[in-house]
């Protein structure tokens, strides 16, 4: 442990849980719209941000009637910061929504092996949604093929019909944390990484890091 | 034959995907498509009847090449029909996230034709076929449901990040009267109003205010 660590630690404790949760949460958004995959149902965050906005929400509702001036900007600037909390959630659950719909038949089958990939609400959706467009294309075209043709996934020619997203992609990521040594799959290269470095690397060779909080996108 | 439909479908919807509204459903292409992978599975059937079960490639491999040419396009044209419903279905559920009522607009196209995004701007009486429609008002009931669950937070708002709490508005359609936390709102034509954005996203949405910069 050096000094870096212990100063880190020292930081860590001093901030408050909100400041933290809203680092999380912007983190989480931005990770969400940068990777090219879904990444895990921040639950335990989302609970705390959700039960904050409700009651900052309702602390509004109580001073509306106030005519105080003093009151009335406190309330402004709570309102202002509650616009900012929703928007941050609602961009983060359609960056997620828009993932789900892209590779729909990928994250069903990933959503079997690791639930706490998407969070109830959002597998349901999944699930809907997936059997709506069958139906549609049943009902459009596919009933009246020959019995062989109608289903959804037909690997015969060798080619997959359920398309997964580009985990190869390139991202670029801060480290947070010394990491040591990154090397990328299928290539020689190797590279130390150091905290506060920031690389632009393929997402398949961080994404454990990024998943343990020791790198971030950015 | 051998897949020159399905071909021009995929044009289609390529050419789907970079405009604005939806143009009127290939009923008759894909009715041909369909068909043509009927007649494909049937010529296939025909000529392994004679074999019997026991066919060989090795021993025929003219005959093995034929089948292979007739599976290949029966898949492709499934393939293409599916890439063209998938981009259709892509824009209608666009169309929800957006809050266009896509069904009004297909029962009187003419009243709306030409505004911003909107369907049957060619004046046709319907672009969506009787599934797409059926789809339609299935997606936007799972709409519904999906973002019932976050009452708190409008999923269908704008994806601009908010910089002011209030701002300025013109009323471009009656509108009638708003209730707000400041009291209620008349909305008439040409006036203008400086408002809190999250009490009028949706009519700006809507189309009845325009937001002044």
């Amino acid at each position: 442990m050096d000094i870096d660590d212990i100063l880190a630690e020292v930081d860590a404790q001093s901030i408050p849980q909100e400041t933290k949760d809203l680092q999380e949460l912007t983190r989480a958004w931005i990770a969400e719209r940068v990777a090219p995959e879904l990444l895990k149902w921040p639950s335990a965050l989302m609970d705390r941000v959700l039960e904050r906005i409700r009651q900052q929400i309702e602390s509004v509702e109580e001073q509306t009637g106030n005519l105080d001036p003093k009151a009335n900007f406190t309330l402004i600037i709570i309102q202002t910061e509650l616009e900012r909390f929703k928007f941050l959630i609602r961009s983060f659950l359609r960056a997620r929504l828009s993932k789900i719909d892209a590779h729909a038949a990928h994250y069903a089958a990933r959503a079997t092996s690791t639930p706490s990939l998407l969070s109830s609400s959002e597998t349901q959706y999944l699930r809907s949604h997936t059997a709506l467009l069958s139906a549609h294309y049943a009902a459009s075209f596919l009933g009246t093929f020959p019995a062989s043709l109608r289903g959804l996934e037909d690997s015969t020619g060798g080619v997959r019909m359920v398309d997964g997203p580009d985990e190869d992609g390139a991202v670029f990521v801060r480290a947070l944390r010394d990491v040591g040594s990154v090397g990328v799959e299928g290539t020689e290269r190797r590279f130390e990484v150091r905290r506060g470095d920031v690389w632009v690397v393929r997402w398949s060779a961080v994404r454990g890091w990024v998943e343990m909080g020791d790198m971030e996108v950015i | 034959m051998y897949g020159e439909v399905a071909n021009k479908l995929v044009q289609h919807a390529k050419r789907t995907q970079s405009l604005a509204h939806l143009p009127p459903y290939q009923t008759e292409m894909v009715r041909a498509i369909t068909r043509e992978v009927r007649d494909l599975d049937k010529d296939v059937a025909t000529i392994l009847e004679p074999f019997a079960g026991s066919f060989d490639p090795s021993t025929e491999p003219a005959t093995a090449c034929a089948l292979l040419v007739n599976h290949l396009c029966m898949r492709r044209n499934k393939r293409c029909l599916l890439a063209y419903h998938r981009v259709r279905s892509d824009k209608l559920e666009e169309m929800c996230w957006n809050g266009i009522d896509v069904l009004e607009r297909q029962q009187q196209p003419q009243s709306k034709a030409g505004e911003g995004g909107g369907l049957g701007a060619d004046g046709n009486s319907s672009s969506l076929s009787p599934e797409e429609e059926e789809y339609v008002r299935q997606y936007s009931d799972l709409l519904a449901a999906y973002k019932g669950q976050w009452t708190d937070i409008d999923l269908t708002g704008s994806l601009e990040p908010p910089k002011d709490l209030f701002i300025d508005v013109r009323v471009l359609k009656d509108a009638g009267e708003i209730q707000t936390e400041y009291g209620a709102i008349t909305l008439t034509k040409n006036s203008q109003f400086y408002v809190r954005q999250g009490d009028v996203e949706r009519l700006i949405a809507q189309g009845y205010l325009q937001r002044l910069s």
